[in-house]
């Protein structure tokens, strides 16, 4: 759904950057009503969105449960605590951190595999080009707490998946546990289902970018004597470089920041084989009753940001390479 | 047509047909289980119920009380969206067609907000909405759920308005009229598609929201869809027919207006890219 955002560093900044020089002579009534504009965004923001912010800040220096009256300031012990001094918060953030990569590593490799194909498969018919379109937009459409107790009902140990697999004579890869309930597969199983909910989006774009391209080259290409995987290689695969860095990068944040899947089918189990970063911080908050966890919350929650803005700044400057 | 391109067509449809079937295996089970009894269901395996029947459903809406978690669902996503379009449509027209001081460097705060972490700011967000006594109530879900729609509406608006000529703007400011109106009969009614788009990718995520809605409401009367959904999930004892027609519940209506919108959707996704 951030689909657009990494497009930031194109249109209008640029196109404003260049008047900048000129300096600019404002009109009393257009910066009034600029301010009765703008108003409503930024008090919104202030309030739900600054205030919010630096609180939570502070409270990553402190120790807190919640309901007692005073916070214990601790400096930075948080973030020690959490990245390697305390023995039963940091073992669990590192399994957390480990999985979390392997999440940003699997999602956007197989989101761009998946996607890619299916948009040329997708751009190549003409009959039901909008139905089949419209399906494969379903997932994404519907992506939510709904779907993913579809997914854990057909996942179940006699759910429907083990019968698929048993009745084709795959029987070797049922998981008499259900593929949630297994500590091997419990990871795989949300990883897929994550790029089965990214995959929408990621062919949209890519059809975008596939019907923008001149199909003079590809019909050059033929008459060179090039096959389907040459001019996917050497025509489609660089003119879509834009695409593929914003699919790529879409996923990355996705898998960075994004826990909901998590949350709702495993909530990070069995033990803590399917915890990600995102979903310790929730747990931290809000699911440890009465321990002082809520610092530990907060620090661990900029410290995902951080990691966020890194992900940013390489985000913007891959896409002025690839654009 | 030679036997090749045949044979070729034949895989490409065949390739095409299987992730439509990938796509949509979950709700064929959904759909299915939903039409089932209690007894039927855990006998499992087939897809078409040998005894269809909405006794399910039905108990579901009535007693189970989805009705009126539809009813907050609807409350909550349609205000949100209202306030999305009425709040952020203003500011991208300051954004896009006035001049005024610091004008590049709130659009680049707005944008930045990307890049928060939601997850980042729930905690002191509940600890807030406490002091503030708005937790609880719907309110205190509709004003965050706004501001974090803020990014990607602010950048999707001022896009759009700024591909209005400006000339149109300058013919009406000489004909007399204010910026009010200029935004209000000129700017927005040009804006349609956006408008649309930015409605669905509101409403989706709100009608499915679940981190910061499970830890807010504690009253059964305000349940939205996905927390009701939840309760069923959480109950005594688990019967998958009646979770999949509460799920059913949940998801119709998105689809439902997702095919009603999908035109002006797609084209607004796909220009966003593009542009």
């Amino acid at each position: 759904m951030a689909a657009v955002s990494t497009v930031v560093p194109g249109s209008p900044a640029r196109a404003r950057a260049r008047n900048r020089r000129r300096p600019v002579r404002y009109h009393r009534s257009e910066v009034l009503w600029a301010a009765v504009f703008v108003l409503p965004a930024i008090a919104l923001f202030a309030v739900v969105g600054v205030y919010v912010i630096l609180y939570g800040f502070t409270l990553s220096f402190a120790n807190w449960n919640g309901f007692t009256p005073k916070w214990t300031w601790v400096g930075l012990r948080n973030y020690a605590d959490l990245l390697w001094r305390d023995p039963t918060y940091a073992p669990a953030v590192h399994t957390a951190a480990l999985n979390t990569l392997w999440v940003m590593i699997a999602v956007p490799v197989l989101t761009v595999m998946i996607s890619l194909p299916l948009a040329m498969l997708l751009n190549s018919v003409r009959r039901l080009r909008s139905l089949l379109r419209s399906v494969y937009f379903l997932p994404y459409v519907t992506s939510g707490i709904a779907v993913y107790f579809a997914w854990q009902y057909v996942l179940q140990p006699d759910g429907a998946i083990n019968l698929l697999l048993g009745s084709a004579g795959l029987g070797s890869l049922q998981q008499p546990q259900g593929f949630l309930g297994n500590p091997d597969t419990a990871l795989p199983t949300l990883i897929v289902i994550t790029v089965w909910s990214g995959v929408p989006v990621a062919m949209m774009l890519y059809l975008a970018g596939l019907q923008s391209i001149d199909p003079t080259l590809i019909e050059a290409a033929q008459i060179d004597g090039a096959g389907p995987v040459r001019i996917l290689r050497s025509v489609l695969w660089p003119l879509l470089r834009p695409i593929t860095a914003i699919v790529g990068l879409l996923a990355l944040r996705d898998s960075l920041q994004g826990f909901q899947t998590f949350l709702i089918m495993t909530n990070g189990g069995p033990g803590d084989h399917s915890n990600v970063l995102g979903l310790e911080v929730y747990r931290l908050a809000f699911l440890k009753l009465l321990a002082p966890t809520l610092g530990l919350s907060s620090a661990l929650g900029w410290m995902l940001f951080l990691a966020a803005l890194a992900l940013a700044a390489v985000n913007v400057r891959v896409l002025r390479r690839a654009t | 047509m030679s036997v090749r391109s045949v044979a070729a067509r034949a895989v490409v449809g065949l390739l095409l047909a299987l992730y439509a079937a990938i796509s949509l295996y979950p709700f064929l089970w959904m759909v299915s289980a939903a039409f089932k009894d209690q007894y039927e269901v855990v006998r499992g395996g087939h897809l078409i119920p040998h005894h269809p029947t909405v006794r399910t459903l039905a108990e579901t809406w009535n007693e189970l009380h989805f009705f009126d978690y539809f009813l907050n669902s609807l409350k909550v996503t349609g205000l949100t969206v209202l306030l999305v379009l009425v709040i952020y449509s203003m500011a991208g027209y300051a954004f896009a067609v006035l001049r005024f001081p610091g004008r590049r460097a709130l659009y680049r705060l707005f944008i930045a907000l990307l890049f928060v972490p939601s997850v980042t700011v729930l905690l002191p967000l509940v600890l807030l909405e406490n002091k503030l006594g708005l937790l609880g109530g719907h309110w205190g879900l509709i004003l965050p759920f706004v501001n974090g729609s803020a990014p990607l509406s602010v950048l999707l608006l001022t896009n759009a308005f700024e591909t209005v000529p400006a000339e149109l703007r300058e013919a009406a400011l000489m004909d007399g009229a204010g910026e009010a109106r200029i935004f209000t009969r000129i700017y927005l009614p040009l804006s349609r598609p956006v408008l649309v788009t930015i409605t669905l990718l509101t409403a989706i995520p709100t009608w499915n929201e679940y981190q910061l809605t499970r830890v807010s409401l504690n009253d059964p009367h305000g349940f939205t869809l996905p927390i009701a959904l939840q309760n069923l999930q959480s109950g005594a004892v688990l019967h998958y027919n009646v979770l999949m027609a509460g799920a059913l519940t949940v998801v119709v209506p998105v689809i439902v207006l997702f095919l009603a919108a999908q035109r002006y959707f797609v084209n607004g996704l796909m220009g966003a890219v593009k542009a």
